[in-house]
């Protein structure tokens, strides 16, 4: 793109200059960020260093009381969950693909896809409650010897979460590939099914790599799954019935430490651990994508190839919805009864709590103001930098720093949740012990790594929809004669506002549902009503996870089923606004 | 929720006595804010003073959150919040480290508990130790049905796995595939959805939906654990960095006083008053 505008390079005075700053300015905040949680990781592992204390750290015994930090099995855990996650969810996306492509009757391909994309806007929080009381009894009363709270919990669960991220991807892959054979296939005297096998499918070759990997990349990143569902015990399991610990749920639980022990130090070369895996899946997706496709096509003769494909088309169109139904139903009924005035205000009047600020108990409506002020708040810091590093990469930025940025723009994307929020809680603990020592944990704090979170989200989509516009338009306003930014603009901005608000849309459900990063930066269990911005605060994913683990009372849990359709219904509606508005789900290719 | 009759009435019969309905008085017209966090024990006798106070007074925010002892002591310590929690006395390394103040204001017993499915009623100190180390591992060997036990536990900042572990299981093995939980209110929850399950928690949150077997053949009830007669027990405490000032001040004396020994009783702890 940047080559079509250096036409008119030579347009614009010093104000345009400085926007350009800005916009870069924007573009290098994401680098910036990168850095910033990497060279926080390094700094707090640093005591590990010490003689003795890395061996103690990489070892098979994880016993804090007799002083023995060993991480390894917290990294197994994690390797093990989300590639068995991915070995169970990457066939059943498969089959889901070729079912909406030509395996399934015509008529059900539509409703499974839109069911998929449902699934995209399901918070993670929500799939965890529903499953740790739906689930996990199953799971007891079906198999002798296991509590339910087990690796095989956590891995299908995580599938179901990693799921529609395959089945976009891989049905984005074939939407590309399949129009143009059509006419070719037929000729040759080929059957869809065998178009698709046979034909289509070879041609999607790096696509396939590219569902994989970031299927992978989203189960390790999970942090809520596995600490609600996985049962933690920090040992290398037997059998998927037992219970193992993640890397991400081992930092949610233990940052409860002393932070000036060898426990709080081996956290960071956990988040170290994962910021690696998030590194090798990134890099492993820019080697896929420069790889050209090649297409090998699988000439072996038979029947068999289009048989079982169509058989595993038609597992997955069954099995997929079954499970999703039942958790969301499962929900919805055990959440439905709930709904009424008094899950949101409990016995303060309504009036007193909306209009005086009347603290409300055993209620929703604090934490449902909370996620509110703290979604408004993360998309107001991350909005603007989002959308003007997005115009940089993808009408300014050339050469090295360019690649640079949108590298570390796809790294940021990657990096769990969880690290957020250990950047933030390390950084205020910072901020403490030099010099604004009346810092502390706070809805603004945790805005602000929310911001950090979405920020990708934001930067991709932006650049995503302005280099799917149409060349002309560029070169049109080239030969008019209008600066860079004034086509920027004036021409460009406004015909990919739709793409854009999308991307903004799907940036705030995803501020909406993260829970591991309010963990770690300033969410209580119980504040009553709002406060400042340095205050504490409730919110509503929180809520479902402190109350499902935590309630004391059948009424309790029933305010937790309460919370996760209230979240899942703003989830949704975010999702389907954003859809409507043409941005869709876009996974990284 | 079935609470035991004694400290019930207790509750009843100070909340009666009218001399002590002026003690939220002493918040009314101040403001200011107090965050607490640390253990989870402690969670429902501060949410419901926190409750009170909030509903007398306009101008002051309480927050309450949880995280287990360990929380406590780190982020009082650390200065991240007023009242940091501890289900366990502070160690001299705590107390050195951070100059923390301690203000006990309940005992608490601890319990083994089990699904209230299970047959098993009654266990004997060294049962519990092997049950945990690993070395019993069917309902079967102790007279229940024949099922693999399964092993619930707390994680390292719980102040209630500290006082189980050290008293109970003698500093012994927690075997390593037992399954962590977060508070005292999960493993409620993990035991009452697990019929050959079995964990520890705070006297105080046993209720209907688990049963606690006799140790040695006593019941592990707070009067028990007030007269001394169930061994594993401990205070809740809350702890300040430094000398409490101002409405902090006024919360601490506030749960200590007649009306927080009252919502304490009636959580199904023992005041210390």
């Amino acid at each position: 793109m940047a080559d079509a505008l250096s036409l008119s390079d030579a347009g614009g005075g010093t104000g345009e200059r400085g926007v350009l700053a800005l916009l870069a300015g924007a573009a290098g905040a994401g680098a910036l960020c990168v850095a910033g949680i990497l060279g926080f990781l390094a700094w707090f592992s640093l005591p590990l260093l010490a003689p003795g204390q890395l061996a103690s750290v990489l070892s098979w015994t994880w016993q804090p009381t007799s002083g023995r930090f060993g991480i390894l099995p917290m990294t197994v855990g994690s390797l093990l969950l989300g590639s068995s996650a991915l070995t169970l969810a990457y066939p059943l996306g498969l089959g889901l693909a070729f079912f909406a492509h030509g395996l399934g009757p015509g008529w059900a391909a539509r409703p499974l896809t839109a069911l998929v994309r449902l699934m995209t806007g399901v918070p993670t929080v929500v799939y965890g409650l529903a499953s740790a009381f739906l689930l996990t009894p199953l799971l007891r009363a079906g198999f002798e010897g296991t509590s339910g709270f087990s690796w095989l919990a956590a891995m299908l669960v995580l599938a179901l979460l990693v799921l529609p991220t395959i089945v976009l991807v891989l049905d984005g892959q074939l939407r590309l590939v399949l129009p143009g054979l059509g006419i070719t296939a037929a000729a040759l005297g080929l059957t869809p099914p065998q178009t698709l096998v046979r034909l289509a499918l070879p041609l999607c070759g790096p696509g396939l790599k590219s569902a994989a990997v970031l299927g992978f990349g989203r189960a390790v990143g999970d942090t809520l799954i596995p600490l609600m569902l996985s049962g933690n015990a920090a040992q290398l399991p037997h059998s998927p019935l037992d219970s193992l610990r993640a890397l991400t749920a081992h930092i949610g639980l233990v940052l409860a430490t002393d932070s000036q022990s060898a426990a709080y130090g081996s956290l960071f070369a956990c988040g170290l651990m994962l910021f690696g895996v998030s590194l090798a899946v990134n890099l492993a997706l820019r080697g896929l994508r420069r790889s050209p496709a090649q297409a090998t096509v699988s000439a072996r003769p038979g029947p068999g190839l289009e048989r079982a494909a169509s058989a595993l088309a038609w597992v997955s169109a069954i099995l997929v919805p079954a499970a999703v139904c039942s958790l969301l139903g499962f929900l919805l009924l055990r959440g439905a009864p709930t709904l009424s005035p008094a899950l949101f205000f409990c016995d303060t009047p309504a009036l007193d709590a909306l209009f005086r600020g009347a603290p409300v108990f055993d209620g929703l409506w604090p934490a449902c103001l909370g996620t509110l002020w703290l979604v408004a708040l993360a998309s107001a810091l991350a909005i603007p930098v989002g959308i003007a590093g997005g115009i940089h990469l993808a009408e300014f930025a050339t050469g090295r720093a360019a690649r640079l940025a949108s590298f570390c723009v796809d790294l940021l994307a990657g990096v769990p949740s969880i690290l957020m929020g250990l950047f933030g809680f390390a950084l205020i603990l910072l901020l403490r012990r030099s010099f604004w020592p009346s810092a502390n944990t706070c809805l603004l704090l945790s805005a602000l790594c929310l911001a950090l979170l979405v920020l990708p989200y934001l930067v991709s989509a932006t650049h995503a929809a302005l280099a799917g516009l149409p060349q002309d338009l560029r070169l049109t306003c080239a030969a008019l004669g209008l600066t860079r930014w004034q086509a920027v603009s004036r021409v460009l901005l406004p015909a990919a506002r739709q793409g854009i608000l999308g991307g903004v849309i799907l940036a705030i459900g995803r501020a909406a549902e993260d829970t591991a990063v309010i963990l770690l930066t300033g969410v209580v269990a119980g504040a009553g009503r709002l406060g400042t911005l340095t205050d504490k605060f409730e919110a509503l994913p929180f809520t479902i996870y402190y109350l499902a683990a935590e309630h004391q009372t059948p009424q309790e849990l029933d305010l937790a089923f309460g919370a996760a359709l209230t979240l899942l219904a703003l989830t949704l509606a975010l999702f389907a606004l954003a859809r409507r508005l043409g941005a869709g789900w876009r996974p990284g290719i | 929720m079935r609470k035991p009759l004694l400290p019930t009435l207790l509750a009843l019969i100070l909340c009666a006595l009218p001399a002590h309905a002026g003690e939220l008085d002493a918040f009314a017209g101040k403001s200011g804010k107090i965050d607490i966090a640390g253990g989870t024990a402690h969670i429902p006798v501060m949410k419901e003073a926190a409750k009170r106070i909030m509903q007398k007074a306009a101008g002051i925010r309480i927050t309450v959150a949880g995280g287990g002892s360990g929380v406590g002591v780190q982020k009082v310590g650390e200065g991240l919040v007023d009242i940091g929690n501890t289900g366990r006395a502070l160690t001299e390394a705590e107390v050195a480290k951070y100059g923390l103040k301690s203000y006990a204001f309940a005992i608490d017993g601890v319990a083994a508990v089990v699904n209230p499915k299970n047959p098993v009623s009654a266990l004997t100190h060294q049962q519990v130790q092997d049950i945990f180390a690993g070395k019993i591992t069917n309902w079967k060997q102790l007279g229940g049905r024949d099922a693999a036990i399964h092993l619930y536990t707390r994680d390292e900042a719980s102040g209630t796995r500290e006082v189980f572990w050290e008293i109970m299981l003698k500093k012994g093995q927690i075997a390593p595939s037992a399954n962590v939980v977060a508070s005292n209110g999960a493993m409620k929850t993990a035991l009452a959805g697990d019929a050959d399950a079995v964990g520890y928690v705070s006297i105080g949150h046993i209720d209907q939906t688990i049963k606690a077997p006799l140790l040695n053949g006593v019941a592990p009830t707070q009067d028990n654990a007030k007269s001394g007669k169930y061994p594993v027990i401990r205070k809740l405490y809350m702890n300040t960095k430094g000398e409490p000032a101002g409405i902090v001040a006024s919360f601490i004396s506030y749960i200590q006083g007649p009306e927080g020994a009252a919502i304490t009783a009636s959580d199904g702890y023992i005041p210390t008053r």
